[in-house]
């Protein structure tokens, strides 16, 4: 994702205030900006979409979320393709959980993966936000060329083929 | 006032189209080999094959919502949303309700494609003929009117449309659906292999087969003319196929009349009504409106076929007043616009099976596997009239577990695991045209291009709803019969119209008292006037109608040139 230099200093000004009480981890990440037009999303949420989608799924040898921009789709999804009362729903769910994550407590995200999505709004938000990463990291060009290429002229169709063990 | 441009030979063909999709898009290649000077008029913008399919090309990462509509598109569109295809890579192929209203007194999702081409570049393709079963369907259980023609009437234009087509499909030898000029079949799936050889060892009326289909499996020397390539089985067909694998006016109809130097194409053209003369008893004309600049233009033929897809035929019929015809043109009867029937795609079915696990799939297919009409076929048997097709597909989905967070959820995805095999089927079923089905024109209320607005008073009715009853049970009982489980029957419920296969309003008949159109297709009325589109049906069957409609264009232009050379239209 191309993101301009100014651009990057400007969220870097803009969070730089609220390090003190991100998780660590995120120290060095240079915040994406997501281009909402119908969520208000704080400096402090849109860190916390940042930090808990390195955590959903984290970088290393292989890219994690952010590294094919998961994240920046997931917003544009929430942003575009959702109705005014899921967006409320959303940004609700995401501030009850924002409150859970800050404490930096690990057992949260156990616990939430483990809640019903309707369970609370907190719970709500995370498994809506995980659905949609989860939907951007396997329609990223990395996921449909590296991981399962995605054949636009497959050029065959075999109706009966053994399924290989392998 | 309309600049009207009468007299300029420039404006005078031998014939004129109304509309570039399937039917005007034959009628268009008939015309034109045949020698006449050709105008077709379409509503919409051009689209160019190759050049005007953006999106055809496309990885799935390249499109901004990977597919989904956005939520404004969706409150912009109630209507055509619910349709299957309206999706971010093919909506430029379909009309946006805002910009085309309509009445709808009973709910009606009316889904159209103004452009050249129309819907023969969205259309699922399915191209099953009619046997006399469905001919004479109407005379046999009393509804509607008789058929003016036979199976036999319409055998050879099959032929003729299939071949230049390119049909896929395996000769069955099944007396309701009669075998064609099929290029090879695709593959069947091993579950859908299964259960054709299943159904019919359990079943003396009873058939699977492989649903024919428009695309070209083996181009032969006539595809290769066209320039159309084996179908690569993309699966994209909605964006435009770059390889003309499937059937459109875009690859195939129109760009073969237009290398006979005897087409001309306009675009933008929204027809307002045909023109009458009184005196010479005939059609002359047709009044056209510029879609940008709503300027007014008269062109003139001896001839003059409405193919602008069912309810804008019956639109521009019923438009088309004078002092001899105030209610529309051949509208002695007061039949224009009524006995409108579509099919009815309410009904659907899933289920699992967890047999042949040790098979998969590799690769797409842009059909699946089909089940023939088997009530009501030879004899009435139910507590309701005719009968139903369906779809049928086994597809092995594969997926990723999407299990905790962090690495375990990172891990999971970089696996896939194969599911059980994934069975379903979708009603199509003949729907009864009534006479209190009806389309029919606003008093006041005018588009933009100053035709008054459409109702639409279409329903379903006590039959219908014993056919979906009847859809669920039969198919319960040959799913679970043949091992599947998990079975969910769901009743969408939808409205008339999203089947896309809405037809009648014109209907063809043997008598001028009860039907619109002749044998021929021929107005009884105005006999220099055809309507060869879905608006001539007498009655629906359950086959998806487009082959139909193409056989019925060629033998009409057929006839229409013949009685041209002979003096008599």
């Amino acid at each position: 994702m191309l993101v301009s230099r100014r651009t990057v200093l400007k969220q870097v000004l803009f969070v730089s205030a609220g390090l003190a009480i991100l998780p660590s981890c995120l120290h060095e990440k240079k915040p994406p900006e997501y281009k909402v037009k119908n969520i208000d999303l704080t400096t402090d949420e849109e860190a916390t979409l940042i930090s808990l989608a390195d955590v959903m799924i984290p970088n290393g040898d292989k890219p994690g979320a952010r590294q094919v921009a998961a994240d920046n789709y997931a917003m544009t999804l929430m942003d575009d393709c959702y109705s005014k009362a899921d967006q409320e729903k959303f940004k609700t769910g995401l501030q009850a959980f924002q409150k859970e994550w800050k404490k930096g407590d690990t057992a949260f995200l156990k616990k939430m993966e483990e809640t019903a999505p309707d369970a609370s709004p907190a719970s709500a938000f995370y498994h809506t936000y995980k659905d949609l990463l989860i939907q951007g990291y396997t329609g990223s060009e990395y996921y449909l060329t590296k991981v399962f290429p995605y054949e636009l002229v497959p050029g065959r169709f075999h109706g009966s083929v053994l399924v290989n063990k392998g | 006032m309309p600049n009207i441009n009468t007299g300029d030979t420039s404006h005078n063909f031998d014939a004129i189209v109304i509309g570039s999709g399937i039917s005007g898009g034959w009628a268009a290649k008939e015309f034109t080999e045949k020698g006449l000077k050709t105008l077709v008029l379409e509503r919409g913008r051009d689209v160019k094959h190759l050049k005007d399919y953006p999106t055809t090309s496309m990885m799935p990462w390249e499109f901004k919502h990977r597919g989904q509509l956005t939520q404004q598109q969706k409150e912009d569109n109630p209507v055509v949303s619910k349709c299957y295809a309206f999706k971010e890579d093919a909506l430029h192929f379909f009309v946006k309700d805002k910009e085309h209203p309509y009445v709808q007194d009973k709910p009606f999702d009316w889904i159209r494609g103004y452009q050249v081409g129309g819907k023969s570049l969205l259309w699922a393709r399915q191209t099953q003929r009619w046997s006399n079963y469905d001919f004479e369907g109407p005379a046999r259980d009393g509804f509607a009117v008789d058929w003016p023609i036979r199976y036999e009437d319409l055998a050879p234009w099959y032929s003729y449309v299939e071949k230049f087509a390119g049909i896929s499909g395996n000769k069955d030898n099944l007396p309701g659906l009669p075998d064609g000029e099929f290029l090879p079949p695709m593959d069947l799936t091993k579950v859908e292999a299964y259960f054709k050889d299943f159904v019919g060892k359990n079943y003396t009326d009873r058939h699977v087969i492989y649903g024919r289909c428009a695309h070209v499996t083996q181009p032969q020397e006539i595809h290769k003319q066209q320039g159309r390539m084996q179908c690569q089985k993309r699966d994209l067909c909605q964006r435009g196929c770059p390889f003309g694998g499937y059937f459109s006016s875009n690859a195939s109809t129109i760009p073969w009349a237009e290398k006979t130097g005897n087409l001309t194409l306009k675009p933008d053209s929204v027809v307002h009504s045909i023109i009458y003369d009184a005196q010479k008893g005939k059609a002359t004309g047709v009044r056209v409106i510029d879609a940008k600049t709503k300027a007014t233009t008269e062109y003139f033929a001896p001839v003059i076929f409405v193919n602008a897809a069912a309810i804008n035929t019956n639109i521009i019929l019923l438009n088309s007043t004078s002092d001899r015809f105030p209610n529309g043109m051949g509208n002695d009867n007061g039949l224009l616009g009524k006995y409108f029937a579509f099919h009815n795609y309410r009904a659907v079915i899933t289920g699992k099976y967890e047999g042949l696990l040790e098979y998969t799939t590799d690769g797409k297919r842009p059909t699946s596997a089909y089940i023939p009409r088997f009530r009501n076929l030879v004899k009435q048997e139910t507590d309701f009239l005719r009968g139903y097709a369906a779809g049928f597909h086994a597809m092995r989905p594969s997926y990723s577990k999407p299990d905790g967070f962090g690495e375990q959820l990172k891990d999971s995805l970089h696996k896939k695991e194969l599911g059980p095999w994934s069975v379903g089927s979708h009603m199509m079923g003949e729907t009864i045209p009534k006479e209190q089905s009806r389309i029919f024109l606003d008093k006041d209320q005018k588009d933009e291009w100053g035709i008054p607005l459409l109702h639409t008073d279409i329903g379903y009715d006590d039959n219908d709803e014993k056919m979906v009853k009847d859809f669920f049970e039969q198919m319960t009982e040959m799913y679970t019969k043949a091992g599947f489980t998990d079975l969910k029957t769901r009743d969408s419920k939808q409205a008339p119209g999203l089947d896309i296969h809405e037809m009648g309003g014109v209907r063809m008949g043997h008598d001028p008292k009860t039907s619109l159109l002749n044998k021929w297709n021929q107005l009884h009325l105005v006999k220099n006037v055809f309507v060869t589109d879905g608006a001539c049906m007498t009655s629906t069957s359950t086959q998806n109608p487009s082959l139909t409609y193409m056989a019925l264009t060629a033998r009409a232009v057929d006839y229409a040139v013949k009685e041209m050379k002979k003096g008599n239209i």
